[in-house]
């Protein structure tokens, strides 16, 4: 489980994230929603060590990540799908999936490409075609895919659903439902569209202006009109 | 005719070295988006590395090899240490960095080495091969000088593709902050991205010298004409480098034979505005809109 | 004179540029003659240099600095207004009149500037770095094609021109003082920095060193404003080298010849170098430039003998210092000497202005 206190990001004089507190638990999604500029993206950058808190603490099994760079995250178990998918659109389908195995932990092992060819068959199909000429949907199957060659125990995902259409997007959150179950892994999803989020999520903690101003079960979350309406737009 | 096949193969094989040296800037462009300027001189002082190895009674192969291995060094810590701040930033900084780096090799070569000029050996031979009675202008080193080069190129493809370092090095130059979320030591990619381009430069710097008279300044032509090459292939692509380089060294001899041999840097400075204003981002580029 | 009436005098000096800086010219002409008729003939030699150097490196400081051009064939550019006045100089009787001599090689310089701003305009960065570069190794390839003209590596011999009897007259009249060759050289490189300085110095304050400013910055919101992009930037490269054709002219004279090997790569570097330590847009940071790149090598090679290096090892110190000096700038003050000077000052008056910018990244 990622158990995050405290954690405060600033731009300048800006506090992006403000004593943000919450535990992600393992196996289970926890949806991280609000408005533009909420902090839900600062949120997933600082935990992956792009951006380094003013002060806070993000434990995974017992080891503070909060200041260390990004580079090291892989071999920690940390996986961070970015805002926008981050495919290397010069690089093959394979060569991307491969270069995720690159950053996993345990090295005694050879890659686990079958896994991912099996949780993903159409990737299997176009294993050789330059990433550039994927589609939306395909490019996020290869992103999670690569995040999952590193044998991760946490997957962050930021906006997967963004630009897909609805059938692709129930696809992806349907996936990814079952690596959380299957697998035990944390799932960290940042998401504009609560809605969806919601249905699919276990936990859900609303960010507004970088401050946490709700945390419960997603059902819960759901149910409570007054704060949709508030916070989440709808 | 004769003068049409000489001057084609000694084309043929100074274009192998411009594209020797536009590859090593392309490497560094792709991985840093800076032109290496310093590259030059860099090449010039590691053969003046090989010089001294050569003079102090080793062989020419020794020499070769020191001056390989101290591109490769200079490379890393000109990387580590100089150019490091300035990555991500404006690009003109990196530019008079990199100017400020040329003057400043030209200068410690000419201090420590002198500004007088030297012959440097060329292996194989320098006479042209007999064939039927008739001399071709293609000499044992010329020979060298090609297939040098082409071996260097197949190494680096085979690093660049089949290994796990080049994957890494690859998607260091396309997409920094995503690698670095994947796990890779991104600076460490590049300077050895760096390294890799000088050792590259070095073996051009070795190839102009063969033969040839070496003199602090003696690279300082190649580094204009590996830029042209780099341009007219696309500053991002490999494979454009190579041609380019082919195709500048072919047209420049023509130029030096037929026209004067005084002309050719005007003419490649020529080439060089005629590519920008009709196709800037060169002939192999992607096809990605960019301005210039 | 009370605060008051003080304060509105200076206020309105400052709210003209072109009163100002003619007044800043004629102040810089009076401190010119009292240098220059205090000084040996040798210092008055140093000081033409400092003047022709000057007025290019303002022009280049002007084009890298205003307009974000960056240009290492100014040598070049130098060469064609020297080598313009040595041909109307070399073993002619009766030469004609120093400024006529002086304005045609500015306007030859201007035609070729006007080709290269041309294909430069659309070039950024690193492409325009490049072709510059291309026309500085060119140069000496050309002087040596066109070898019967332009007198091939010997080059074109200069015969000092005379003071014209008025000049001479006024001279003394000023300062009691006969002119010879070298201070009459001085004066005239003196007066044409000055008078370059003041046009510099209004054209970047009026509308048209607006627009450069504009293009430099952002080319894209320039464009969206109205403004001819390759227009201005062909302008910008115009000007400056106009500056380069009259500093070529002036060279000529005062090391008496034009040959290529006075027109190396060495020689645009050293300008970049000069525009780099002033600090890039900065006039006065052009003259700084200019007097360091005059006195430097002369300290520079005597410290090189004396710590025990030969002749030609010294002589090589100064481009030594020249590269880091480059080198050094950029990595620890980008802004040049006058711009961290100036960034300071600026600080200092107002301490609230912080400027958002992101949190720094993990480093590993």
């Amino acid at each position: 489980m990622l158990d995050i206190r405290d954690l405060t990001t600033s731009y300048g004089p800006v506090k992006a994230l403000d004593g943000v507190t919450f535990t992600a638990p393992k196996g289970k999604i926890t949806a991280v929603l609000g408005a533009n500029g909420a902090g839900k993206t600062t949120l997933l950058r600082t935990v992956s060590g792009l951006i380094r808190p003013d002060r806070g603490s993000v434990h995974l099994d017992g080891q503070d990540l909060a200041r260390m760079p990004a580079e090291k995250m892989p071999g920690l178990g940390l996986a961070h799908v970015p805002e926008g998918r981050g495919v290397i659109t010069e690089l093959t389908v394979e060569e991307n999936l491969r270069l995720g195995g690159l950053g996993r932990a345990d090295r005694s092992r050879p890659a686990d490409f079958d896994r991912v060819y099996s949780i993903f068959p159409l990737l299997n199909d176009r294993r050789n075609a330059i990433a550039h000429v994927l589609s939306g949907g395909e490019r996020q199957m290869l992103v999670i895919g690569r995040a999952l060659m590193a044998e991760p125990k946490v997957l962050l995902l930021d906006e997967p659903s963004l630009g897909l259409a609805p059938r692709a997007v129930a696809q992806i959150f349907e996936l990814v439902r079952g690596l959380a179950e299957s697998d035990g892994l944390t799932v960290v999803l940042v998401e504009q569209n609560a809605r969806s989020a919601l249905s699919i999520a276990d936990i859900g903690v609303v960010l507004n202006l970088g401050r946490l101003v709700a945390q419960d079960e997603a059902t819960a979350l759901a149910a409570d009109v007054k704060l949709r309406h508030a916070y989440l737009g709808f | 005719m004769q003068q049409l096949l000489t001057t084609s193969l000694t084309g043929l094989t100074l274009g192998m070295v411009y594209a020797a040296f536009a590859l090593a800037l392309v490497l560094i462009w792709r991985s840093t988006r800076i032109v290496n300027f310093a590259q030059a001189p860099m090449a010039m002082i590691t053969t003046y590395v090989a010089l001294v190895v050569v003079d102090a009674g080793m062989s020419y192969w020794i020499g070769f090899v020191a001056a390989l291995l101290s591109g490769l060094v200079l490379g890393a810590v000109i990387e580590r240490v100089v150019i490091r701040p300035v990555e991500g930033k404006p690009e003109i900084n990196a530019i008079i960095l990199t100017l400020g780096l040329f003057v400043v090799i030209h200068a410690v070569a000419a201090i420590i080495f002198g500004s007088g000029f030297r012959s440097f050996p060329a292996p194989f031979g320098l006479r042209g091969f007999e064939a039927g009675g008739v001399t071709i202008a293609l000499t044992g080193f010329a020979v060298f000088t090609i297939c040098s080069v082409v071996v260097v190129m197949l190494l680096l493809v085979a690093l660049f593709h089949h290994t796990d370092v080049g994957l890494k090095m690859r998607a260091s130059a396309f997409n920094q902050e995503v690698s670095r979320m994947l796990g890779v030591k991104v600076t460490r990619m590049l300077t050895l991205g760096w390294a890799l381009a000088a050792v590259v430069g070095s073996l051009s710097g070795l190839l102009i010298a063969g033969g040839n008279l070496v003199y602090p300044s003696y690279m300082d032509s190649v580094v204009v004409y590996g830029f042209v090459a780099a341009v007219l292939g696309g500053l991002d692509s490999p494979v454009g480098a190579v041609v380019g380089g082919l195709l500048l060294g072919l047209g420049l001899s023509f130029v030096s034979g037929y026209v004067g041999s005084d002309l050719v840097a005007l003419a490649s400075l020529a080439i060089l505005i005629v590519v920008l204003l009709v196709r800037p981002a060169g002939l192999f580029s992607h096809a990605t809109a960019r301005t210039v | 004179m009370s605060s008051v009436a003080f304060g509105s005098l200076t206020g309105r000096l400052r709210r003209t540029p072109l009163r100002r800086n003619l007044i800043g010219g004629l102040i810089g002409l009076v401190i010119v003659i009292l240098v220059l008729e205090s000084v040996s003939p040798f210092r008055q030699g140093q000081f033409a240099t400092m003047a022709y150097l000057g007025i290019a490196v303002g022009g280049l400081t002007v084009l890298t600095g205003l307009n974000g051009q960056l240009s290492l064939g100014h040598g070049a550019l130098m060469a064609v207004g020297a080598y313009t006045a040595a041909l109307m100089l070399h073993n002619v009787e009766k030469p004609l009149p120093l400024p006529v001599i002086m304005l045609l090689s500015v306007l030859v310089t201007v035609v070729v500037g006007a080709v290269v701003g041309v294909a430069a305009a659309r070039l950024h960065g690193p492409y325009i770095a490049g072709a510059t570069l291309a026309m500085a190794v060119a140069v000496p390839g050309i002087a040596s094609f066109f070898g019967d003209t332009l007198g091939g590596e010997q080059g074109l011999s200069v015969s000092t021109p005379e003071a014209p009897g008025w000049f001479a007259d006024a001279v003394y009249f000023l300062t009691a003082h006969d002119i010879t060759g070298t201070k009459y050289l001085a004066y005239i490189g003196w007066i044409g920095l000055i008078i370059s300085f003041v046009l510099l110095a209004n054209l970047s304050a009026s509308r048209v060193g607006r627009t450069w400013r504009a293009v430099r910055d952002d080319e894209v919101a320039a464009e969206l404003a109205g403004i001819n992009v390759g227009r201005a930037r062909v302008k910008a490269f115009v000007v400056s080298a106009a500056c380069a054709g009259l500093a070529g002219s002036v060279m000529a004279m005062v090391v008496r010849i034009a040959a290529p090997s006075g027109f190396t790569l060495t020689l645009s570097l050293s300008l970049l170098t000069a525009v780099v330590l002033g600090g890039l847009g900065s006039l006065v940071g052009a003259l700084i430039g200019a007097a360091l790149l005059t006195f430097l090598p002369q300290t520079v090679t005597g410290l090189g003998q004396s710590l025990g290096l030969t002749d030609l090892q010294s002589a090589q110190l100064a481009p030594l210092v020249y590269g880091l000096t480059l080198v050094l700038v950029i990595l620890l003050a980008p802004a040049g000497l006058v711009g961290t000077i100036r960034n300071a000052w600026r600080r200092r008056q107002s301490p609230d202005t912080g400027s958002i910018h992101p949190q720094q990244e993990a480093t590993p």
